[in-house]
């Protein structure tokens, strides 16, 4: 009994070793990263933070919850609050409402928020209804849907039917881009029209179903924008399925390599690249700054976009916004 | 003659030994879970501690409380689960069914607090209408699967997507907010708080208004959920070995035959049970709905698998005929521990799948070693 006790010790000890010792220093600023899913864009985020991180000194703990949701993203990020240790958090809040709550408490005791990609409230962190965390560090979703909406009527030639694939309802980041897709379609193309909006609840085969009975249902369909990794690549999936690559056209947001790929085969018409390695650094650096007693960081930072079409996908100076995740 | 008594003395011996072998077995069949729980909390309070150089600690008033407050919806989901696949039938609907129920009661407490009702009274308006569509799912579930004789795994399947469409339909595929911010209060105090250290203490019930550094150190010892998930807990523990339902429930899992034969009624039994199950899976969307403070319709969609490892986790059988409460509580409890303690130490959450995995199938191997333990008892004593 007590040589399988000593076993089980002995086993513990190894396997304590060969995880991944955390050299802690007191003085060392503990930054947690906590994404909303496991996709390419957070990956590339991921290498922002890890950078910066490496650049600055500090430490980064990340965690990444392998599905989209509170129920998912609550019990990962109390127990990185549990750690004790963690001095920020940069987290993409995977509800603009119900996130709020479980961050209060991680805010209470006495973590640094800062919300990339997603924020809370209404984003406005100075005068909205969620004022506590220190910044919100993303695209402008409003205006990435706007460019997505002009860049879609010019290639189907302003006149047609659309329709917009999205992952998640109340999720800051995509429903921004369904306004401001939606608002210049109504404002500036009377003679466009949009069928509907799914939701693919961040499942990408949800979302070539979904398109491709959309397909079906409207037969002279000319054009689908896909709000982010899962939707566009959802939609150019059905799109070629369907066989009519190039027919319909496809507009994509989130530069993947898929969606490179199916915009040389000419499937896709359009893609938005966002900066997820500038939201990944300068948050950190923004934790870094906060630490040091700066005061008057933005409250908002819009990272921009690149716009990437068969034109420029050559092109270095817009190529090295395609999201590269290493092997 | 001396030969013969030899033999029957070695043969006594044997059986005594045999005996022993087969309690030993039997007891670790029934302990094993708490067991691995042990040796997995040691695990983490040893590992968390050395690879953070001794600053993290994984053995906290906090992170208890954070263990909890997690298994509080797997477990809800899971106990009305035990019951059903202790009389041999599965619900898959409890996922979704948890998912309808935030969005009912999300509506139904905020329409009713905007007609003026007090805070308290529509939250309980919320509570009843959660529980309400419980009910009405779980009616429908129970009639078709016992009257109708469809296989439970089929309705189930069906209702889940159902009631899918209609929580998504209802919630009008986006998060339910403007609740009053009261709801908060429901879903996140707690019964104490304890402040460590100077100027600290222990408050009953009211939450200290303290900032900065001293709300650093408080901590929420048993929130409200928790002490919810605690007395439904309770009630079936009670329900499922003092009281006639519970014994039904294993007569049907163990024979459903003699079951029928012996008198038991049942289909109403079944419907009962599938009602049972639909409404702890509607008190954990209530919580829900409390925690974050706005009803979604997707909220129970990743637990459903979780909350049946738990229950096979906790030694229920899915041929029907054996289980207890107390194993699913086990059974939640080693998937929350792994979830906590595996992102303490860093380690990626994907992880947890991996050892689920193997600890769900090491359960049923338990069972079934018992079972042939048992079995061969039986034939040769």
């Amino acid at each position: 009994m007590s040589k399988r006790l000593a076993l089980v010790l002995v086993t513990t000890l190894v396997l304590a070793s060969a995880l991944p010792a955390v050299t802690a220093q007191d003085d060392t600023l503990v930054i947690g990263f906590l994404p909303g899913v496991v996709d390419p864009f957070y990956q590339v985020m991921q290498l922002g933070v890890e950078a910066a991180a490496e650049d600055m000194g500090v430490e980064v703990v990340t965690q990444i919850p392998p599905t989209w949701g509170v129920e998912v993203q609550t019990p990962i990020l109390d127990a990185m609050v549990a750690r004790g240790d963690l001095d920020y958090i940069i987290i993409a809040p995977t509800d603009k409402d119900q996130m709020v709550g479980p961050l209060e408490a991680a805010r209470d005791a006495g973590i640094g928020v800062i919300t990339v990609d997603t924020f809370l409230g209404d984003g406005d962190y100075v005068n909205g209804p969620v004022t506590f965390p220190i910044s919100y560090i993303g695209s402008d979703n409003v205006e990435g849907g706007r460019i997505a909406a002009r860049g879609l009527a010019e290639a189907i030639g302003g006149e047609g039917r659309v329709y917009i694939n999205s992952t998640n309802p109340n999720v800051s980041s995509v429903e921004g881009r369904v306004i401001g897709f939606t608002e210049v379609m109504e404002n500036e193309y009377p003679d466009i029209e949009i069928v509907g909006v799914d939701f693919n609840l961040d499942d990408m085969n949800t979302a070539v179903s979904q398109t491709a009975a959309v397909l079906e249902r409207v037969p002279d369909l000319a054009g689908v924008f896909g709000t982010n990794v899962f939707s566009a690549q959802g939609a150019g999936t059905a799109v070629i399925n369907a066989g009519l690559g190039g027919e319909v056209q496809v507009v994509a947001y989130d530069a993947t390599q898929f969606a490179i790929e199916q915009l040389r085969e000419g499937v896709i018409s359009l893609v938005l690249a966002q900066k997820p390695f500038d939201m990944g650094y300068m948050a950190v650096q923004f934790a870094v700054a906060d630490a040091a007693g700066v005061t008057s960081l933005p409250r908002r930072v819009q990272t921009g976009f690149a716009i990437i079409n068969i034109d420029n996908v050559d092109d270095p100076e817009v190529a090295r916004f395609i999201y590269q995740v290493p092997e | 003659m001396a030969v013969g008594e030899q033999e029957i003395i070695n043969n006594g011996a044997m059986t005594r030994q045999r005996e022993r072998r087969k309690q030993l077995v039997l007891l670790l069949s029934r302990i094993w879970a708490w067991v691995f729980l042990g040796i997995m909390i040691v695990f983490f309070i040893i590992t968390v501690q050395l690879s953070s150089g001794g600053t993290v600690n994984f053995l906290t008033v906090r992170n208890s409380q954070n263990i909890l407050v997690a298994i509080t919806s797997v477990l809800l989901l899971g106990l009305g689960q035990t019951f059903v696949i202790i009389a041999a039938g599965i619900d898959l609907s409890v996922g979704w069914m948890m998912s309808l129920a935030s969005v009912l009661s999300a509506l139904a407490i905020r329409d009713s607090f905007n007609a003026g009702q007090p805070l308290f009274a529509a939250v309980v308006i919320g509570f009843l209408a959660a529980i309400a569509g419980a009910v009405v799912v779980g009616f429908f579930n129970g009639v078709i699967i016992a009257k109708l004789n469809v296989p439970a795994f089929i309705v189930t399947l069906g209702s889940s997507f159902i009631v899918r469409g209609i929580a998504l339909l209802l919630s009008d595929n986006t998060t339910v907010i403007g609740l009053p911010p009261g709801v908060r209060d429901y879903g996140n105090n707690a019964l104490l708080y304890w402040i460590s250290g100077e100027g600290g203490g222990l408050y009953f019930l009211n939450r200290p208004d303290v900032s900065g550094e001293m709300l650093r150190r408080m901590d929420r010892i048993l929130p409200y959920p928790v002490i919810l998930t605690a007395v439904v807990v309770a009630i079936a523990i009670f329900l499922l070995r003092r009281t006639q339902f519970g014994r039904h429930t294993y007569a049907i899992g163990g024979n459903m035959e003699a079951a029928v034969r012996a008198g038991i009624p049942v289909d109403r039994h079944l419907i009962m049970l599938y009602i049972l199950s639909a409404s702890t899976a509607g008190i954990a969307g209530f919580l829900s709905t409390l925690r974050f403070t706005a009803g979604s319709a997707v909220i129970g969609d990743p637990l459903l698998l979780s909350s049946i490892a738990a229950v096979i986790i906790g030694g229920v059988s899915l041929f029907g005929g054996a289980g207890t409460v107390i194993g699913t509580v086990i059974g939640a409890l080693i998937i929350a521990v792994l979830t906590t303690g595996l992102v303490m130490l860093n380690v990626q959450p994907f992880w947890q799948f991996i050892v689920v995995g193997f600890v769900v199938i090491l359960a049923v191997l338990i069972d079934q070693s018992r079972d042939l333990i048992m079995g061969r008892m039986e034939t040769t004593g």
